[in-house]
Formats: C-alpha cells, sequence, structure tokens
C-alpha cells in the first residue's frame, strides 16, 4: 500500500455561506511548491483558510496524510501544519528570536519551555531564511523584508511538512520578493516540505513552482506543471485581462498596448529591442518589427506586446527559392512601414549585423523606403542608451500638447 | 558577515537579565510595603510597630493602628495593584491594542451605576442596615453584571474590534444612566459619590482581604499558568488557532479572568485609573519583552510597586487631608508612560 497524498482535496467547496470555489479535487505529495494563482477574490485566501481549518468547508474534504483536516486534533494539526497569514501587524517589544521560538508552541511543555531541542530548531529555522543576524533585534523595528523573513522562520520552528501561505511577497521589493521565493523552493527540496502558497506574481510562480494551481470563476481552472498551465491565454483569461500577455518563454508578463499615439516600426533583433519596444508601447505605440530569427528573444518579448512581427525562418543563405521568400517578406514589411508614424533603428542592425547578412540588408533597404516616406527615423546609440528616442518622444508629446493649446 | 547563532546562550542571558529585574521588583514591592506600614498620620518607632505586628494579641491604639487600618490597606493596595495589571496585560494581548485597559469592557461603569443606586438614592438608605458592605456589594453586582453581558456577546461575535466597542458602548450606557441619577441626587451625597469614583484603598475589613487573596490569586495562578497560549495570542487569534490553541474557550477565558480580577478590586477600592492601562507598558518595557511567561508576573509586581507608591503619595502627600488614589496615579503615572514610550521612539 502506497502513502496517501500529503494534502488531498475530493471535491472540496469552500466559502463563507455561498460556496467561493467549488468541487475542487487533486492532490500532490511531500517537498513540492504549488503556487496558488488567481485573481483577487477568486478564492484563494478561503481556500487556505479551509485547509488551515480556520473555516469549514461547505462541503467535500480536505486531507493531510490521508486524515481530514477537521478530524485531526488541533494540537496535532499544528504539528503537520503551519501557515503565513497576509495579516501584518506587529508584535511590540518581541525580539526576532523570542517571535521565532513562538513556533515551537506545538512542541513545547505546558510552559512552553525551550529545551535544547526547541532551541536548536529556532537556529536552524532562522539559518534557513539566513536571518540570524536579526535574532537580537525587535520585530517591529525590522523593515518589511526582515520581517517577512522572520514570520517565514517562526512558521518553519513549527517543523511543518505543509506549510500554507497567503501571499508571502506582497508588500516587497524585488531583491526580497526574489530572495523569499528562492529560500521557499530551496526549503522545498532540502526539507521535503510542501508549500501551497497563493501569490499574485505569475511571473515567479512559473519559474519557480513545481506545480501550479489556477482558480477561476469558482472553478479549478487548471493544476499541474507551470510549463503545461500558464500559457499566455490561460494567464490572460485567469486573470480577465486582454492586455496582459504573458510569454511562457520568457516567463514574463507584458502589457499591450491600444496604438493610441500611432504605430512605430523597429527594426531591431539580436536582443536589442526588448527596451524599445517596452518604451514605445508605454507611450501607446502599436507595433511592427523586424527582422528576426524565431528563436531571437525580441521576437518573444515583441509579440508579448501585441506586435506584428516578421521572421525569416531559416533564411541565413541566398538560394533561389529563398529569394522569392525574402521579396515576399519585405513586401509585407513595406506594408507595415506604411502603417506606421516612426522608425526606430537599434544599434548595429543598419550597419550589417556580421552573423545574420540577411537581416541587415533587409533593415537598410527598409531604412531607404522610410525616407523616401519622410517618416522620422530615430537611430539609437549605444545598447541601453535609448536617449534619442526619449527625446524624440518628449518632443512629439511637447508639440502635441502645444498644438491642442 | 553570517553571525553563527546559539540561541542556548542567547535565551539564557535573556532570561538572566529578566531575573534580576524581577528581584529588584519584588525587592521594591517589600520595601514600598513596609514604608506604607510605618508611615502615617501619626507617627511610630518603627521597633514599636513591628513589636505591634508581631503580637496581634496586644492591646492598644497601636495595635488596633497596624492590624485594622494599616496591614490591611498595605495589602489591599499591593494585591489591588497587581490585579488591575494583569487584567489590563490580558485584554491588551488579547485585543492586541496597547491602549486598552481593565475597564475598557464597561466593568467600572457597571459597577459606579450600581453603586450610585444605592449611594445617591433613598433606596440604599434601607439596606444599609442590612449589611455594612453596601457598595461592595453593590459594585460586584454592577461589575459582573456588565462582565456577564459582554461575554454572553462576544460568544456571538467574532471580531475583537466589535466587542471592544461593544464595551465601550456599555461604558456609555452605565454612565448616561449614572449622569441621570447624579443630576437628580441630593448636593450632600454627591461628593461621597464623587470620592468613591476616584478609588481608595482605605478601609478594607479582613474578610475583604482574604476574597481578594484567594479568589484573585487563584486567578493570577490561572493566568500565569496559561502564558504560553497567552503568548500565541500575540500573533493574533488566526495564528494562535493554527498553533493549536482552542480560540473559543480561550477567548472566553481571558475575558472573564480579566473582568472578573478588575471587577473584584472596582467593587472593593472603587474605580482605581490608570494602572491596568500604564503598567503593562511599563512592564514590557523595563523587562524588554512581551513574553508573558515574563510579564504575567512582572505586571502584578510592578503594579503593586506602582500602586503602593502611589497610596503612599495620597496618605501623605497633603497629610491630613487623603488624596483619591486615582489623582495620584494619572498625575505621576501619565507623564512617566509618556517618557518612557519616547525614549523607545514611540513604537508600542
Amino acid at each position: 500500500m502506497t502513502a496517501p497524498p500529503l494534502l488531498e482535496l475530493r471535491n472540496l467547496t469552500v466559502g463563507y455561506r455561498a460556496p467561493v470555489v467549488a468541487d475542487l479535487s487533486l492532490s500532490f505529495g511531500r517537498g513540492q511548491f504549488v503556487a496558488l494563482l488567481g485573481a483577487n477574490g477568486s478564492g484563494k485566501t478561503t481556500l487556505l483558510r479551509t485547509i488551515s481549518r480556520h473555516i469549514k468547508p461547505l462541503s467535500g474534504e480536505a486531507l493531510i496524510n490521508g486524515q481530514n483536516v477537521n478530524d485531526i486534533k488541533p494540537s496535532a494539526l499544528a504539528k503537520i501544519l503551519s501557515v503565513v497569514l497576509t495579516d501584518r501587524s506587529s508584535v511590540p517589544m518581541l525580539r526576532a528570536l523570542e517571535f521565532v521560538a513562538l513556533g515551537r508552541h506545538p512542541h513545547s511543555d505546558f510552559l512552553g519551555r525551550l529545551k535544547d531541542r526547541d532551541l536548536h530548531m529556532v537556529e536552524s529555522a532562522l539559518e534557513a531564511v539566513r536571518a540570524t543576524d536579526l535574532a537580537d533585534r525587535f520585530v517591529d523595528e525590522l523593515s518589511d523584508g526582515e520581517r517577512q523573513k522572520i514570520v517565514l522562520a517562526r512558521a518553519l520552528a513549527q517543523e511543518p511538512t505543509l506549510m500554507l501561505l497567503d501571499e508571502p511577497t506582497a508588500h516587497l521589493d524585488l531583491k526580497h520578493r526574489l530572495e523569499i521565493l528562492a529560500i521557499l523552493r530551496g526549503l522545498c527540496h532540502s526539507r521535503e516540505l510542501s508549500v501551497l502558497a497563493a501569490v499574485h506574481d505569475v511571473e515567479s510562480a512559473s519559474k519557480i513552482a513545481d506545480l501550479a494551481l489556477t482558480i477561476k470563476k469558482g472553478k479549478l481552472a487548471g493544476f499541474g506543471q507551470p510549463e503545461a498551465i500558464l500559457t499566455p491565454s490561460a494567464v490572460r483569461e485567469l486573470y480577465d485581462c486582454p492586455q496582459a500577455n504573458f510569454d511562457s518563454a520568457l516567463g514574463g508578463l507584458e502589457i499591450a498596448t491600444d496604438g493610441q499615439a500611432g504605430r512605430a516600426f523597429v527594426l531591431a533583433g539580436t536582443d536589442k529591442g526588448a527596451l524599445i519596444f517596452r518604451l514605445l508601447a508605454k507611450h501607446g505605440y502599436a507595433l511592427s518589427a523586424g527582422f528576426f530569427r524565431p528563436s531571437d528573444l525580441d521576437a518573444h518579448v515583441a509579440l508579448a506586446l501585441g506586435a506584428k512581427i516578421l521572421t525569416l525562418e531559416s533564411l541565413n543563405n541566398e538560394t533561389s527559392a529563398n529569394s522569392d521568400r525574402l521579396k515576399q517578406l519585405f513586401d509585407e514589411a513595406l506594408l507595415e512601414l506604411d502603417r506606421c508614424d516612426l522608425l526606430a533603428v537599434a544599434k548595429g542592425i543598419s550597419s550589417g549585423e556580421p552573423n545574420f547578412p540577411v537581416a541587415a540588408d533587409l533593415s537598410e533597404r527598409l531604412v531607404l523606403e522610410a525616407q523616401k516616406r519622410n517618416l522620422p527615423i530615430i537611430k539609437l546609440g549605444e545598447a541601453n542608451d535609448l536617449s534619442p528616442l526619449i527625446e524624440f518622444l518628449g518632443r512629439l508629446k511637447a508639440e502635441r500638447s502645444s498644438q491642442a493649446a | 558577515m553570517e553571525a553563527v547563532l546559539n540561541a542556548k546562550l542567547y535565551t539564557r542571558r535573556l532570561f538572566n537579565r529578566r531575573v534580576v529585574v524581577f528581584y529588584l521588583l519584588l525587592a521594591l514591592t517589600i520595601f514600598l510595603m513596609v514604608v506604607n506600614l510605618c508611615v502615617g498620620s501619626i507617627s511610630y518607632p518603627i521597633q514599636e510597630i513591628f513589636s505591634a505586628l508581631l503580637n496581634p494579641s496586644q492591646a492598644g491604639d497601636l495595635s488596633f493602628i497596624v492590624w485594622k487600618i494599616r496591614l490591611p490597606r498595605v495589602l489591599a493596595t499591593v494585591m489591588g495593584g497587581a490585579y488591575l495589571a494583569a487584567s489590563g496585560l490580558l485584554l491588551q494581548v488579547y485585543f492586541r491594542n496597547p491602549i486598552v485597559g481593565p475597564f475598557i469592557l464597561g466593568i467600572s461603569s457597571g459597577a459606579t451605576l450600581l453603586v450610585s443606586v444605592v449611594m445617591l438614592t433613598s433606596f440604599g438608605i434601607r439596606l444599609t442596615y442590612v449589611t455594612p458592605f453596601l457598595t461592595t456589594i453593590a459594585g460586584c453586582l454592577g461589575a459582573y453584571g456588565v462582565m456577564i453581558l459582554v461575554v454572553a456577546i462576544a460568544s456571538k461575535v467574532r471580531q475583537g474590534a466589535t466587542l471592544l466597542i461593544v464595551g465601550l458602548m456599555m461604558g456609555y450606557l452605565c454612565g448616561s444612566a449614572t449622569s441621570i441619577l447624579t443630576a437628580l441626587a441630593e448636593k450632600e451625597k454627591i461628593k461621597g459619590f464623587v470620592l468613591w469614583g476616584m478609588g481608595s484603598f482605605s478601609g478594607f475589613k479582613w474578610i475583604e482581604i482574604w476574597i481578594l487573596l484567594v479568589l484573585g490569586g487563584g486567578l493570577v495562578l490561572a493566568i500565569f499558568l496559561l502564558a504560553k497560549p497567552l503568548n500565541a495570542f500575540l500573533l493574533g487569534e488566526e495564528y494562535a488557532a493554527s498553533l493549536g490553541v482552542n480560540i473559543r474557550r480561550f477567548r472566553l477565558f481571558i475575558l472573564m479572568a480579566a473582568s472578573a480580577l478588575a471587577g473584584l478590586v472596582t467593587s472593593m477600592a472603587g474605580p482605581v485609573a490608570f494602572i491596568g492601562l500604564a503598567v503593562p507598558h511599563m512592564a514590557r518595557l523595563s523587562f524588554g519583552s512581551s513574553d508573558n511567561r515574563v510579564l504575567v508576573p512582572g505586571a502584578c509586581l510592578l503594579g503593586a510597586v506602582v500602586t503602593s507608591l502611589c497610596d503612599l503619595i495620597a496618605r501623605m502627600w497633603l497629610n491630613p487631608v487623603e488624596l483619591p488614589i486615582s489623582a495620584i496615579t494619572a498625575f505621576f503615572g501619565a507623564p512617566i508612560v509618556m517618557g518612557l514610550l519616547l525614549k523607545r521612539g514611540a513604537r508600542m
């Protein structure tokens, strides 16, 4: 007989009076980082609170190690399961070490005295979150990021096999967000601990989680490996956000534009374009872009931003079959150019890219065409120097507002 | 940069520091008890006071003063201060709110209302012949009546903040009824009632001392034994539940223990302001911790120290006029609390 899964949900319906999420059935074992994704109000917290038995399920059951959580004694459950809530209120006059030691509650004796083993677990929890240097500090004097580490250490000191976390990285800056998630993933793998974490950040979830669980419209939308679950269309639907374009290859979320400012053609390629695309998109330009190999990172970013892109499959050497295809591609590019209000050229593109001569040739010809059409052409300098484009957009904005006045 | 942490050494150091503070407070309590016993409107040599204390059967004025007046007052002051502090501490932990005191749930207003009924109306005059403890009994009924109402409501509402507001409203309700009675009362009666409302530890009978000792002592012991789940409450109810604490049962215990202690003291000494609100802060600051295993005994001792000191000042400052204790507790206590808080960067 195989051991029961660590957490199993059987037709679980959760909610306060009316169901919020209905009929959840799934299970996972130890050592998994499970990201729980869904829009605000989709029921992530309600689900977590049901599993931690803070609220009763409306129907169905949640089982931990094959046992219904509501049949497990609270003191026994506390040795298996620990939680990290969104509650941010602090405790005055308590040192971080004492705060973490509160996690030993289910293991310590009647008066809460700390034995050697308890102290050892506190030490190791602080080490695990890389916060031993905070032990002596008062928790109400810590920064948000430091505090979150201590909160995590407290949950760890409980020696759980399953941790439920409600938005553990909300309010944190990028550095701390990544650090906390990395710590959690590390713990999953080193301590055979499973984590079920409600997260907002699809990007990090897709990169860090072993499994993703998505909730949409009161139902389980998907459960499985993030690579399979978090497809661009699934993410767009999950958050009801048609502008958000999730790129599963990059794990990045881009916001497509409506093109109210016009359309810009960008000559980029070999990873030089991402910043140019984003800047133009931010200023409300719809994008046309070329000429890429399909594997180019620029192509991914441009697509995620909703751009019309022109790619050359494997057209590196000029054969007669290819020349037809090249002509067709250039015609397409001209059609795009006719719709555009400006042309931006990334550094090195028009002067010829040694390992991709075809694209350089096409680009050069397109610049000439743009000159014929009297389009503004902005040539960009060193890799990340966007100043010519920024200046141009600024000038344009000023002109427009003076016209409006 | 990663320092090696020795949690064992660290916790022992914290513990030792706290033990020192604890013994200091204990010594201070005993010292103040002796001073309060020896100092009074009539002064006697210390040796005579001790000999009177050691020979209770001795006849004479001094024996009467020591055994019937000063000693009961010293004991009542120490216990009253300790219990008010413990009560305030419990409620501050439960509501996770530093400006909460033992009277936040309307305990003192309930007591005051019923005391006003017996002191301000003619209803009380007839009963005076029945029992000398009339105001005490009235205060007790008022305090526990409100407590029962609040606890009954607490079992219905989930949120601490709601309960806090219910308690406050209860206080206003009783207060308005008291105001009406005061407006209708005869002038002469009002002064006595107002003075009762500011609290005093004078005139305690031995029977009251025993009741204080047994009931209050039992409650404080129970609170100390439950300091571990109380610590879990520092994190809030939901975390406490996740640590395996039975929230419903424990919440009732906290509310009942806190109200019972405050009601016990209030019915006998009147509403003594400020101690229950301020002493838990002072204790947290002087022990440098919110750990309730330290704070429950610590706040009790500090409550005894502060109240004894205030009672000494109340008796001796304008001797032979005795001031109400609430006047002293707030007058000297408020600046101290502000000073301590500002020193710590106002972070409570």
